[in-house]
């Protein structure tokens, strides 16, 4: 088969006219209001959550990564125009990635506790592990209420 | 005229033509940023899995980005929640400015991508400045074991601030991981306002004018909104989580 070169051009494709354009930009606007709302919402509830005890809670968890796929999947679909591509090459661009990624977090999350036997990681810091401690009995969580105070200072040298 | 292209996908596929209805450039555009995916997602994985092994003694990050800049009082995520929406405004005017290359308005792509450009360095701006911060660490400090190479041991010290060593905030691990995916967030936004300048140039001396087309302007906006994704997801797993 002779081949002719003869796919549509870009201006062909993707040029519009005025009126078409003001349809696009009052949709883009309202992507823009759609972010605003979602990253508001996150630091709002990112902000409130230490005093509400939600911190590390599967409910906050789970809230925090649904908008972030939504804005996530906001940004790919609307503004990087994925849209507009013929169906095919949505299924190239989205499929292979999400099916990696997917096993990535599948394999860390079940294979993870593999890995961290004992002897794998360096120690931690003895100095740091006892204001860890120390925390943990004051507040009953460590590590939440920051760790800049001196406790500990006879703490023992060396760690291997 | 909309973006409604007749389209036989049957007919496309026996040869002749593109198939995706896509040029090459911005084919392997997207090919490149779906390889910069995985690095970025591969950091942002190993990142989950350490956070993990130490969920007990990890630093929560509303204790370690309290400053917000000419503010004495200490705002957690406030500083961090400006920059997010800095990047975001900055994605908006670059997709605007997509918009108007399709309809070949010069001066409109002018606009919007001087603002992108505005955006992208203000943002490179308060990541340093963020970074600073960090690095010089708070006046009390913290007690750490750090290395003495003239004693060859660990010897019992006041630490300021984190850097790859040691971490006045907890773990290093912490320290390591933000440099780390923080950094290689920056350089890509570092370069990808360097990219927009080249284009901006070009778009000023009317190269594209001539060419018929801004397909140019559409394919550095994909690297900027890219930019903008990996930020959304560095922006949850390190600040809010």
């Amino acid at each position: 088969m002779e081949f002719n070169d003869n796919y549509p051009k870009y201006e062909v494709m993707s040029n519009h006219d005025e009126e078409y354009g003001k349809k696009a930009r009052r949709k883009l606007w309202n992507v823009f209001w759609l972010m605003l709302f979602v990253t508001i919402a996150e630091l709002v509830v990112g902000f409130i959550a230490p005093s509400k005890g939600w911190t590390g809670t599967f409910g906050l968890k789970f809230f925090f990564i649904s908008f972030t796929l939504i804005k996530a999947g906001a940004i790919v679909w609307w503004f990087m125009h994925l849209e507009h591509e013929v169906k095919f090459f949505k299924y190239v661009i989205l499929l292979p990635y999400s099916v990696f990624m997917l096993y990535a977090i599948f394999i860390i999350l079940t294979e993870g506790t593999y890995a961290g036997g004992s002897g794998r990681f360096a120690p931690l810091d003895p100095i740091f592990k006892k204001q860890q401690a120390e925390l943990k009995l004051r507040h009953g969580h460590g590590a939440s209420h920051g760790s800049h105070n001196n406790a500990g200072h006879e703490g023992e040298t060396g760690h291997h | 005229m909309g973006h409604a292209i007749e389209y036989n996908a049957r007919e496309a596929w026996s040869g002749g033509q593109s198939p995706f209805r896509v040029s090459y450039g911005k084919m392997m555009m997207w090919f490149f940023l779906i390889s910069d995916a995985l690095t970025f997602g591969g950091l942002l994985v190993s990142y989950g899995f350490i956070r993990h092994k130490y969920a007990d003694v990890w630093p929560k990050a509303e204790n370690v980005f309290t400053h917000f800049p000419f503010i004495e009082q200490h705002i957690p995520l406030a500083y961090v929640g400006l920059m997010t929406f800095i990047l975001i405004m900055s994605s908006v005017t670059m997709v605007l400015a997509v918009e108007a290359g399709h309809r070949m308005d010069k001066k409109g792509v002018i606009i919007w991508m001087f603002w992108t450009i505005v955006g992208g360095l203000t943002f490179v701006g308060s990541q340093a400045w963020e970074w600073y911060h960090f690095i010089v660490g708070t006046e009390e400090g913290a007690l750490r074991n750090v290395w003495n190479d003239e004693l060859g041991k660990y010897v019992p010290q006041i630490v300021h601030g984190a850097n790859m060593v040691v971490n006045e905030y907890g773990l290093p691990q912490f320290a390591n991981y933000f440099f780390f995916i923080t950094g290689f967030h920056g350089f890509h936004v570092f370069s990808g306002v360097v990219i927009n300048l080249i284009i901006f140039i070009n778009v000023i001396k009317g190269t594209y004018e001539k060419r018929g087309h801004y397909e140019m302007v559409e394919k550095v906006g994909l690297y900027w909104h890219f930019v903008d994704l990996v930020w959304v997801f560095v922006f949850t797993f390190f600040y809010l989580l």
